[in-house]
C-alpha cells in the first residue's frame, strides 16, 4: 500500500507492506534508527514517537495507520545541529548511560512537559511510567526534567531553560 | 516476521459490517492495536484481513447526555476519557480505572471498547463498567442488539460476540452518573503493570456494587448489595463470586486474601465519601 507520511517535517511517499509496523518503517525504510526496539510489546517504551501530536509505542502501530499523518522522532528534536534544551539537560545530568531508552524517554518527557510545564517529581514518575531505563535508576532523568522545567534551585550552573 | 494480511480502513459502518460478514476471511478489528499487534506478533492471532475501525467518524464519538449518561464509541481512547471534564466529574470510577490502565502512550491508543472486547480477566475498564451497569451495543449485517456487561464475558478472552459482530458502543446509564466509586489494583510496581488483582467498589443509587478483576475467568461483580449489610456479609458476597487460580504472578490463597483486604479498605473509603 502506498502511504504518505510527514516525518520531522519531511514528506515521504513509500510503498509499504500492510504488516509493517511504524517502528520498522521508520528504522528500515527511512533509515531513522534513533528510535529503538526494546520489547516489541508495549512494555518498555523505547520505540516511543509522536503520531499526530500524541506519543505512541511505534512497535504497536501499523505504518499504514500513519498514512496522511505527522510523525516526530528523536531525529527531529535537535534544531540546526544544536541539542534541544531537553537533550542538553539529559546530557548535563548524566541521564544517558547506555542510551537505548533515551530516544523514547525524550519523546515521553517532551509530551509530559507539553501537558504539564512544571511537573513535580511524582508527576514525572507517572508521565514516564511507560519508559524503562535499566541503567540510571531514573534519578538523573527526573533531575534533568526538573532542571529543564526550571525547578532546580541548588545547581545553578546546570540550568538549561 | 509477522503474518501477512491485507488492511482496510472503511469510512462507513455499513461497509465495515459488510466486510466483517464475509466469515470465510480471518478478519480482525483494529482500534488501538495495543492488544491486537502484540497478539499478531506472538502468533496468537493470524488474521488475513485487518479492519481499521478508526476512520468511521461516529465511532470516534464520546457522547455525554444531559442526564450525564455516557456513550463511548469503539475508537474512543482511554486518554480521551481521562481528559474529559464531564467524565471526571460524573464518572469518577471510570477515570480511576482508566488511570490505572498501562502507560501514558498506551492510553493514547488503547480504547475502552478494546479493553472490554479483549476480555482479559485482568481488564481494568471492566470493573468500572460492571459496577456502573453498562450496556454494550453489538452490530452486524443481521442487525443490532444490546447486551448487559454482566452477560458479555463468557470466559478467558471469550465474549458473546459472533464472528461477524462488533461492539459499536458502551453505554453508561444516567442512573449510574455521579456514583461514588474507587478502584485499587495490586501490582508489583507502582507504575505500568498488569494487575495481580483489582477491586472496584461503587455506591450506585444507594446500593453497593463490588467488582473484581484477575480473580476469576472473567471480571466479576456482586449483585446490588444493601449498604446496611455488615462488612462480614459484604465480604462473604465477594468471596462467593471469585474463583482465583495460582499462576506466575501469585498463589490462589494470596489472591483471595488480597481481594478481601482491598474490599475492606475500599468499603471504608466509599462509605466515608
Amino acid at each position: 500500500m502506498l502511504i504518505r507520511v510527514t516525518v520531522n517535517t519531511v514528506v515521504y511517499e513509500r510503498e509499504v507492506k500492510e504488516n509493517r509496523t511504524l517502528l520498522r518503517f521508520l528504522r528500515e525504510d527511512l533509515g531513522l534508527t534513533g528510535t529503538k526496539e526494546g520489547c516489541g510489546a508495549g512494555e518498555c517504551g523505547a520505540c516511543t514517537v509522536f503520531l499526530n501530536g500524541k506519543t505512541v509505542n511505534s512497535c504497536m502501530v501499523l505504518a499504514v495507520e500513519a498514512d496522511g499523518g505527522v510523525v516526530q522522532t528523536i531525529e527531529g528534536e535537535a534544531q540546526e545541529g544544536m541539542l534541544s534544551a531537553l537533550q542538553a539537560a539529559f546530557e548535563a545530568h548524566g541521564a544517558v548511560q547506555c542510551g537505548f531508552c533515551t530516544a523514547g524517554m525524550i519523546m515521553s518527557a517532551r509530551q509530559l512537559i507539553h501537558n504539564n510545564p512544571h511537573p513535580t517529581k511524582e508527576e514525572i514518575q507517572e508521565g514516564l511510567e511507560g519508559n524503562f531505563c535499566r541503567c540510571t535508576g531514573y534519578e538523573q532523568i527526573i533531575e534533568a526534567i526538573l532542571d529543564v522545567t526550571g525547578q532546580v534551585q541548588e545547581k545553578e550552573e546546570l540550568r538549561y531553560v | 516476521m509477522i503474518v501477512e494480511f491485507s488492511y482496510k480502513g472503511p469510512t462507513s459502518e455499513s461497509t465495515l459490517l459488510e466486510l466483517l460478514s464475509d466469515t470465510s476471511r480471518k478478519a480482525k478489528l483494529l482500534a488501538g492495536g495495543t492488544d491486537l499487534l502484540v497478539g499478531i506478533r506472538g502468533g496468537v492471532y493470524k488474521p488475513d484481513l485487518v479492519l481499521d475501525l478508526k476512520k468511521i467518524p461516529e465511532y470516534q464519538k464520546l457522547v455525554l447526555g444531559e442526564d450525564h449518561a455516557l456513550t463511548i464509541g469503539p475508537a474512543v481512547t482511554i486518554n480521551e476519557i481521562l481528559s474529559n471534564k464531564v467524565v471526571q466529574q460524573y464518572h469518577p470510577l471510570l477515570c480511576a480505572c482508566a488511570k490505572d490502565l498501562a502507560s501514558y502512550q498506551i492510553r493514547n491508543r488503547a480504547t475502552v471498547v478494546g479493553n472490554i472486547v479483549n476480555a482479559s480477566p485482568c481488564s481494568d475498564m471492566a470493573p468500572a463498567l460492571l459496577c456502573l451497569d453498562a450496556t454494550i451495543t453489538i452490530a452486524s449485517v443481521r442487525g443490532k442488539r444490546e447486551v448487559a456487561i454482566g452477560e458479555f464475558f463468557t470466559g478467558v478472552k471469550k465474549t458473546v460476540l459472533e464472528k461477524d459482530e462488533l461492539v459499536t458502543a458502551v453505554h453508561v446509564p444516567a442512573s449510574s452518573a455521579s456514583a461514588n466509586g474507587v478502584y485499587r489494583k495490586l501490582k508489583r510496581i507502582q507504575g505500568h503493570d498488569l494487575g495481580i488483582v483489582g477491586v472496584a467498589v461503587a455506591q450506585v443509587q444507594g446500593k453497593l456494587r463490588i467488582a473484581v478483576s484477575s480473580a476469576a475467568p472473567t471480571p466479576v461483580v456482586t449483585k446490588p448489595l444493601d449498604g446496611t449489610l455488615s462488612v462480614e456479609a459484604l465480604l462473604k458476597e465477594v468471596d462467593s463470586i471469585i474463583s482465583p487460580i495460582s499462576d506466575v504472578r501469585c498463589s490462589q490463597e494470596y489472591r483471595r486474601f488480597m481481594v478481601l483486604e482491598y474490599t475492606k479498605y475500599l468499603l471504608r473509603e466509599v462509605t466515608s465519601c
